[in-house]
């Protein structure tokens, strides 16, 4: 078994007396997908927040690496190999596409920047539209220059919030495609999402939230038939 | 698409600048000087407002410390005004490290007023501290003989900003500044480095303005609290920079002509009038072009110009695609 | 040191700017501008008081009666003209708009009252004993009034409907909406409340206080210093937070002058902005 790259230990988050997440625990293996899913308000997005550096957890502790991520601020993670998309996409609405990848390029060569932008942008199949203004750009298309620019960070690992969520199939098809080459290069995949179809599909191990508690883990087949988790959506 | 070259519009602007004092008659020259602080003053604020995003009222308060301890200087110890002005840079840098540090943590709308309240402090402290500053009565200074080593040197700053302006429009930093601008939060949690870059630009958008000021107590021979914190001179500059184009390169120079223009028109007879216009061009601005005249030119096209390093690659690449 | 004057007098002060501030919070907490203008709608108040006074001779309550209203009125123009266009930007953006607008209201007054002092010396003046204490006629009745009237506000938005109607625009626009609440129509009645009580601060501070167009300048950034202190949004905080700086800014004048003395209530503002944002009981406004 890889050893692991990401480990979630007994978190939990509180939002003025509300409980977002319960002492969740979770971990991700080096180069799988892992999915995790669970019903609206179930606290996904906050443990992604977490993961990423923007929101502290109340109890436990993040592991990157077997680094603590506890004092490292939201770009000291990226630092560490973390890159993420956003649910609804937070693309640099005056900038073009080419400017919204090259801005969060690392390091200190331009051209080496401009190269990767360029050759992400190939990967994805979306050079055409590289001046367009990250404003003008249809819902889809967001989806992937969301994508290409946490690319950008030459993760080790990605962090997808939402990558399927109303985008059509031949799309979701398409990134499923992307995601399997990244996968295949060594990059870990951790994603969210409603599309159980594609979560059972393509994911090595799945993780289900409800009400901040983790209720089931495991392959495919276990939480297909796993009562909890038929009782939480349905 | 045949568009206006900026090329050939900066030379002509350069010789002219440069042969003014020669052919101009003093009050060219004098409005001149005034103009181009104005210019300096918009290219600063251009960079922590217009590319950083962190809009602020109180940059005045930079000018007003610099024009203080340049003239104490000049004053106490008769140090020449160039000497001073550097001096002067160099304590508006001191004091905006700290402060940035401390103030780029508010938000917004607390940032803008936060600036607008320590310019106010300030001002009110220039007042009251009289037995340094000579309070209301204001420091009067030797006047200045020969007005154009003034103007060679802030025509000199002006330009320098310029460059430095086009340098960062087509540079990666640019880029990271104009990301902290659509969206700090997002920027932050993509590994841009937001906090160290926003405290360098807010330092570095202090220390010409404080240059500024001591020219400035300089030019006029005096200096007073109303003159040094003048807010009407923050609205000014504001209005210069958000009429002429937020995070451009052009945008401050058009601003800065364009008002210094109905400046000249009205200021002379009408200060009241000239200040209420000054209102209403920043309010029809906000209302019908938040991103100022180059801002409108660069989308439609008429203007070859803006972040073109990035942006003909984005059109070469995309022409080629599809 | 006479502490029991200085504390009264600091109370009084408060007063006013517990109406200002009051109204300001108010525009902030249904419409989520900051009305850098306030100050000067309350200038033009005082202004225009005197000129009612003095210039047409009419008694003080037809001032009373009539200036806040007229503010309401111009309330509601600012709001259809301006504030209307920008409400899905940035707030950056309207505090911009409003900082011209300030501008604009301040020389438009200068032309037409001119720049030099004025006051109301025969309204309300004198002074009464109060336990052992002279107190200033005019500014008890200001006083009295500016915290009868923010108390009446208060007591609006807690009780009667369309109160409960502003609240819930404050609180959550979109559900206000599906609910079936005008929020446009509470927009408006809400911005042109607020105007009009700064006009009617403004009423109360002729009598008590030397006026001139740029009084609103001044006055702003302290109402902006109440409320951030108090928390943005927060109406008792206004309140509470206006009396501490109006006993604040009467002491440190006694002690370092005048000047110094408001310097003291920016001071505040900045160390709150930057130690405790929410201010003393504010509830952490998203902005």
């Amino acid at each position: 078994m890889s050893e692991t790259i990401l480990a979630v230990e007994n978190v939990s988050k509180r939002f003025a007396g509300r409980i977002a997440l319960d002492s969740v625990s979770i971990d991700v293996a080096r180069g799988s997908i892992t999915g995790m899913i669970g019903p609206n308000g179930s606290g996904k997005s906050t443990l992604f927040n977490i993961i990423a550096g923007t929101l502290r957890p109340d109890e436990g502790r993040v592991l990157v690496n077997n680094k603590s991520i506890a004092t490292a601020s939201a770009a000291e993670i990226c630092g560490l190999g973390v890159a993420r998309t956003f649910q609804i996409s937070r693309l640099f609405a005056e900038m073009t596409v080419l400017e919204n990848l090259v801005a969060v390029a690392r390091g200190r060569d331009d051209r080496a920047a401009i190269a990767l932008a360029l050759e992400l942008l190939d990967f994805l199949e979306i050079t055409d539209i590289a001046d367009r203004w990250g404003a003008e750009l249809s819902y889809g298309q967001r989806k992937l220059v969301e994508i290409a620019r946490a690319l950008m960070l030459q993760p080790k690992i990605m962090l997808l919030d939402e990558p399927f969520a109303g985008v059509n199939p031949r799309l979701q098809n398409r990134i499923v495609e992307h995601l399997r080459t990244l996968c295949a290069r060594g990059i870990t995949v951790f994603f969210i999402d409603h599309e159980m179809r594609i979560v059972l599909k393509e994911c090595d191990l799945v993780y289900v939230l409800a009400e901040g508690r983790l209720i089931a883990r495991g392959d495919t087949q276990t939480v297909r038939n796993d009562a909890k988790v038929l009782q939480a959506y349905f | 698409m045949k568009g206006i070259n900026p090329l050939a519009i900066a030379a002509i602007a350069a010789v002219a600048a440069i042969v003014l004092p020669f052919v101009g008659s003093d009050y060219a020259i004098s409005f001149s000087i005034q103009l181009l602080i104005f210019l300096v003053l918009a290219y600063s604020w251009n960079w922590i407002g217009g590319y950083a995003g962190y809009t602020h009222f109180g940059q005045v308060g930079f000018f007003g410390i610099g024009a203080y301890v340049g003239s104490l200087l000049n004053f106490h110890y008769g140090v020449p005004w160039y000497l001073a002005a550097v001096a002067a840079a160099v304590a508006g840098a001191v004091v905006a490290l700290p402060l940035g540090g401390a103030m780029l943590r508010l938000k917004g709308p607390y940032f803008a007023i936060g600036m607008f309240g320590l310019a106010r402090v300030l001002e009110a402290f220039a007042l009251g501290f009289d037995s340094i500053t000579g309070g209301g009565t204001g420091i009067y200074l030797k006047p200045v003989s020969d007005l154009r080593p003034i103007y060679y040197a802030v025509a000199a700053v002006a330009f320098v900003l310029l460059l430095l302006t086009w340098k960062l429009d087509n540079s990666r930093l640019g880029l990271k500044l104009l990301a902290i601008r659509e969206d700090e939060s997002a920027a932050e949690s993509l590994g841009i480095p937001t906090t160290r870059l926003k405290i360098g630009t807010f330092v570095a958008s202090a220390i010409a303005p404080a240059a500024m000021g001591s020219i400035y107590a300089v030019y006029l021979g005096f200096i007073d609290p109303p003159t040094a914190f003048a807010p009407n001179m923050e609205l000014t500059t504001i209005a210069m920079v958000l009429l002429g184009g937020m995070g451009t390169v052009l945008g401050p120079l058009v601003g800065a002509v364009a008002l210094s223009v109905v400046n000249e028109v009205l200021w002379a007879n009408y200060p009241q009038i000239y200040l209420a216009c000054v209102g209403v061009i920043v309010l029809l601005a906000v209302l019908f072009m938040p991103r100022g005249i180059v801002s409108l030119g660069m989308k439609s096209g008429w203007l070859r110009i803006g972040r073109p390093l990035f942006r003909s690659l984005a059109a070469r690449a995309g022409q080629a695609a599809s | 040191m006479p502490v029991a004057d200085l504390l009264v007098g600091g109370i009084l002060l408060g007063g006013v700017y517990a109406l200002m501030a009051c109204g300001l919070n108010l525009i902030f907490g249904v419409m989520r501008v900051i009305n850098f203008a306030h100050g000067d709608i309350l200038a033009i108040a005082a202004l225009s008081t005197v000129s009612i006074a003095v210039g047409l001779k009419l008694p003080f309550w037809v001032a009373i009666v009539f200036v806040p209203i007229g503010c309401a009125a111009f309330g509601a123009l600012i709001h259809l003209l301006i504030l209307r266009r920008i409400e899905g930007a940035p707030l950056i953006m309207s505090l911009l708009a409003t900082y011209a607008l300030s501008t604009i209201l301040v020389n438009v007054a200068i032309l037409i009252w001119g720049g030099g002092y004025s006051g109301l010396p025969g309204v309300l003046s004198g002074s009464i004993r109060i336990l052992g204490i002279n107190v200033s006629i005019s500014r008890l009745v200001s006083f009295a009034s500016a915290i009868g009237v923010s108390l009446a506000v208060w007591w609006v938005l807690e009780y009667t409907r369309f109160g409960r109607a502003v609240r819930s625009v404050s609180a959550a626009p979109e559900l206000a909406s599906i609910s079936g609440i005008a929020i446009e129509r509470v927009r408006l009645a809400t911005f042109a409340l607020g105007t009009a009580m700064a006009g009617f601060a403004g009423v109360l501070v002729a009598p008590a206080f030397a006026i001139d167009p740029q009084l609103g300048s001044r006055f702003i950034i302290k109402a902006f210093a109440v409320i951030i202190v108090g928390g943005m949004g927060s109406y008792p905080g206004a309140i509470l937070a206006a009396l501490l700086l109006g006993v604040i800014e009467v002491f440190g004048s006694y002690f370092a002058g005048a000047v110094i003395g408001s310097a003291f209530l920016f001071l505040l503002m900045l160390a709150v902005l930057l130690v405790r944002p929410r201010g003393l009981l504010g509830a952490g406004v998203r902005v």
